[in-house]
């Protein structure tokens, strides 16, 4: 039995070691609480960790990051529960379900949080749930405004490969498209999953089995990556109309390569990084921009692809 | 319990005595209280400031454990009549998802699509037992297949009905619903508006619900957790059943070769957790208003996490509910609290791996206690 | 002589083109231990299982207490009164004494309109009737794992007396156990014998037959040499009938007499 209480007492060790050392390192200033919907093994938000780092470091705040582990949104309502409860200076958090999200973020601010949406969301939804304003690219008129830009261009059909299939936004984005090109979303949108193997086998099945597909639609480098791929193996890269939403290094090498056409860029790094810094003025001198912020669609084409390349993956 | 020790007229001199004290201390939950003690005065020492301990927190905490508790209780009784079920977290995402499309779409009464999922879930569950007991084969593969059937059909028909993996508009639809309150309202709200107005409990300080109390009541959820740990610990220690889920676990053999009906028992249990599982998704769609189709990703495993801190034996035959309800407690607690005590989030698996290894050892320690394995 | 509990006559038993059973005939009495003495494939567990219930038998009768009787069911048999205490899958290790005792059985209380397992009447029962069988324990709660393979038996044996058995099936209780502990199941069996229960004593050791068994019938490859009465018999020629004669003689020469 003794032997056991020593092991026991070695795991409470370890278990507390890191805590003791996390409580002393609380650093001076506000606290700030950023919320996302993403699950752990989503790297695009890479991007907004790096933002949130830097603004901190900057206006000299703490910002933690926190998701739920395997992206489900009601876990998600837990953690902004939970935030509240912590009593932070402010919350900044995506409206992945407004559904799910609107209540635990009203008590949230009903108790005293001020709250800036982010990302996912609209305006409007962040208006009615009473926060500050929204930060990001409405998902919807970023994807019509992808697809009327196809149109022009003279694309009648079309494959969307959604990576998540379950996260309404990435869906929104599809029925955009489609509705930009005036055309019924239907069979266009591919269930793809995330393992990348998979998502290249499923992008060829489908090309082979649609040969007159004109365009693919990829909703993030999770999906773009695999896809090119894909293209590559089949003979149809630079041949076929490629436009991705989201940027990341690869993505910025295809359209350097002209195999894909234009890349969608909602700009993360603003979508991190403008919501501490104004709340931190909003604070500390009671200042606030007057409007939400639409931190994208920008089309990143072939053009002035230098700066993206640098910082490609880490601030953009 | 140990009082019919004293009328054994002669003791075999090879065995022990053991102190009553010693007695009454080597039980299966002992695993899940230590652990329960060492959480809170983990947390105790190092969060106490920092919002835990309020009552929001508290709630916070609370809500979470009583979530994992309810699939726990399921897993837990399964697990002892010597079966698994990995179908679980698929079937709170299709149990959200069958609820909202009665209700939502085809504008059902929303008491009536509840029954409904229910039955609905319930003869998933059966069914999965029946292969189970049929077959012969693992209860591993069947569930598996299950876990897959289910989230296909939980990602297929709200978007081939709706054209979108989320389906919203529950809270209008469950308005005034007699059956939706009992797991999505809350109890004693009264109470808590008087506490609230004694500033026993904090307040809201601003917007629409300003002066109402920041925990408003004891949502249905926890009173759910709780209703089920006590049905399933009576049902497990106190009853004729309790005894053949047992004897179904420990050994499906020698059960049958006593009469116990061995393939009604297992087929039972399935139902049961089927039924855990379908609570858990009506009290979150009924509390969130919405259904997903990435609802319940990975339950199963917290579920089956939560009974092995609680002191079950993953081969079946052995455990207990009141551990699986601790179990449940200190995941629930240790997820939520090192937030609070200000964790790098990083790092709850590393915590979650600790501990479940410290329980496991634990566990097996005091099993041998018991059992006298070698 | 009393009239025989269970008349089993030409039982047949076949499985696809094997012949496990070709006709056997058996009677057990009250209160005799009958020993069924066969080598490995002899079709003794075969038998046993179609006395038990868990198999039909493809031709033959069972007549039970005089009236002719049909088992569907394992569950038919024990009701009847046929109790079977198996080789290996008497017990469930993890589980307390008293729970095993009343496996299937259990004594309710009510409480309302609840049943619930009544612990303190089968506590009570289970440590009354182990002492009975002369094993002490330490309390009713101790786990079935903690007993040795001797004591496991008696718990089995003494569950299937006071759930009301008039046959107990013993199947090759004494196989696994040591010097001492055989000599207690023997003495259990005795026991058993006195108040007025038919045992059925599978073995294939003629020493463990003798010591206990009031009758004695060897199987072999699916058939019967007949049953013969104690003191008919000696155990050497019991080895020869169970080993099929001839070839042991010859095996027994070159093993010096030690089999």
């Amino acid at each position: 039995m003794i032997s056991l209480w020593k092991k026991l007492a070695l795991a409470t060790a370890i278990v507390a070691t890191p805590m003791a050392v996390a409580t002393q390192a609380v650093a001076e200033g506000e606290k700030y609480v950023l919320v996302s919907h993403a699950p752990d093994s989503d790297s695009w938000w890479n991007t907004i960790k790096n933002g949130i780092a830097l603004a901190g470091e900057q206006m000299g705040v703490e910002v933690e990051y926190r998701n739920p582990p395997t992206g489900d949104i009601a876990d998600m309502a837990r953690i902004i529960e939970q935030a509240a409860a912590s009593a932070p200076d402010g919350i900044i958090t995506t409206l992945a379900d407004y559904d799910v999200l609107q209540q635990p973020i009203k008590n949230a601010i009903a108790s005293g949080v001020d709250v800036i949406i982010m990302n996912t969301g609209s305006a409007e939804q962040a208006s009615e749930v009473g926060a500050l304003m929204y930060v990001g690219q409405p998902e919807y008129d970023a994807g019509k405004a992808a697809g009327e830009r196809a149109k022009k261009d003279g694309v009648t059909s079309f494959l969307c490969v959604n990576h998540s299939i379950q996260q309404p936004t990435l869906v929104d984005r599809c029925q955009g498209f489609a509705d930009g090109l005036g055309v019924e979303l239907g069979n266009s949108m591919l269930d793809s999953g995330a393992d990348p193997a998979e998502i290249k086998n499923k992008v060829q099945a489908y090309l082979s089995a649609n040969p007159d597909t004109d365009a693919v639609l990829t909703l993030g480098p999770v999906s773009a990556d695999p896809t090119m791929l894909a293209l590559q193996d089949n003979g149809m890269a630079g041949d076929i109309y490629f436009g991705t939403f989201d940027l990341g290094e690869e993505i910025v090498k295809g359209i350097k390569d002209g195999v894909i056409e234009w890349g969608i860029d909602q700009q993360p790094f603003l979508q991190a990084y403008l919501p501490v810094v104004i709340l931190t003025n909003y604070h500390r001198y009671g200042v606030l921009p007057g409007n939400n912020i639409n931190s994208g669609p920008g089309f990143v084409t072939a053009d002035g692809l230098e700066k993206i390349e640098q910082f490609a993956g880490e601030y953009r | 319990m140990s009082d019919a020790s004293n009328v054994t007229p002669e003791v075999d001199e090879r065995i022990k005595t053991r102190s009553r004290f010693r007695e009454a201390l080597i039980r299966p939950e002992l695993g899940g209280i230590v652990g329960t003690a060492v959480v809170f005065a983990l947390f105790l020492l190092f969060a106490f400031d920092s919002g835990m301990f309020s009552s929001q927190g508290v709630l916070n905490w609370s809500q979470v454990s009583a979530q994992f508790m309810i699939i726990a209780v399921g897993a837990c009784l399964l697990m002892i009549a010597g079966e698994f079920d990995l179908s679980v977290g698929s079937m709170i995402g299709f149990a959200g998802m069958i609820i909202a499309i009665f209700s939502v779409t085809l504008g059902w009464p929303v008491w009536m699509s509840i029954i409904l999922t229910f039955a609905l879930c319930i003869a998933i569950g059966a069914l999965n037992g029946f292969i189970v007991v049929r077959t012969g084969l693992p209860s591993f593969i069947v569930t598996l297949a299950f876990l897959f059937i289910l989230r296909g059909f939980t990602i297929y028909l709200p978007q081939t009905i709706e054209r979108k993996t989320i389906i919203g508009g529950i809270s209008d639809a469950a308005e005034g619903d007699w059956l939706a309150f009992l797991f999505g309202g809350t109890l004693f709200k009264g109470l808590f508006q008087w506490l609230g107005d004694q500033d026993i409990i904090e307040t809201f300080t601003r917007g629409a619900r300003e002066g109402q109390p920041v925990v408003d009541g004891i949502p249905m959820l926890i009173v759910w957790a709780i209703a089920l740990v006590i049905f399933g610990h009576i049902l497990l220690t106190k009853t004729k059943f309790g005894n053949w889920i047992f004897a179904s676990g420990g050994d499906a053999e020698a059960a049958r070769n006593s009469g116990v009906p061995v393939n009604r028992v297992k087929v039972l249990m399935f139902m049961f957790t089927a039924f855990c599982a379908t609570v858990f998704a009506t009290c979150q769609v009924m509390e969130f208003g919405s259904a997903g189709a990435d609802r319940g990703l990975l339950k199963e495993f917290e579920a089956i996490i939560a009974v092995v801190i609680g002191g079950a034996l993953l081969t079946g035959g052995y455990g207990s509910v009141i551990g699986a309800a601790l179990g449940a407690l200190i995941f629930g607690v240790v997820q939520q609290g090192l937030f609070f005590a200000g964790v790098e989030s990083s790092l709850f698996r590393v915590f979650l791996g600790v501990i479940l290894l410290a329980a496991v050892i634990l566990n097996t320690y005091i099993r041998r206690m018991i059992t006298g394995e070698r | 002589m009393a009239e025989p509990i269970i008349r089993m006559e030409n039982i047949e038993k076949h499985f696809g083109k094997v012949i496990a059973l070709a006709g056997v005939s058996v009677d057990v009495l009250p209160g005799e231990c009958h020993c069924l003495l066969g080598d490995n494939g002899a079709g003794k567990s075969t038998f046993i299982k179609i006395m038990s219930g868990v198999y039909t038998p493809t031709a033959g009768e069972i007549h039970f207490d005089g009236a002719p009787m049909n088992f569907d069911d394992p569950r038919d048999a024990i009701d009847a009164g046929i109790a079977t205490v198996h080789q290996h899958l008497a017990m469930i290790p993890l589980m307390s004494v008293s729970r095993n005792f009343f496996m299937g059985n259990e004594p309710l209380k009510r409480i309302g309109p609840l049943k619930f397992f009544d612990h303190e009447k089968a506590n009570k029962i289970t440590m009354d009737e182990m002492r009975k069988m002369g094993i002490s324990l330490r309390g009713p709660d101790q786990a079935v794992g903690t007993l040795s393979g001797g004591e496991r038996q008696t718990v089995a044996i003494a569950r299937a007396v006071y759930l009301g058995a008039k046959v107990l099936i013993l199947d090759e209780p004494t196989s696994a156990l040591g010097v001492r502990q055989t000599a207690n199941v023997l003495a259990t069996i005795d026991k058993v014998r006195k108040q007025g229960i038919a045992v059925v004593f599978i073995t294939h050791n003629v020493r463990h037959a003798m010591a206990v068994g009031d009758r004695f019938t060897v199987l072999n490859r699916g058939q019967t040499f007949g049953t013969a009465r104690r003191g008919e018999i000696t155990a050497d020629e019991l080895q020869d009938m169970m080993a099929g004669g001839q070839e042991l003689v010859e095996l027994e020469g070159s093993l010096g007499g030690t089999v």
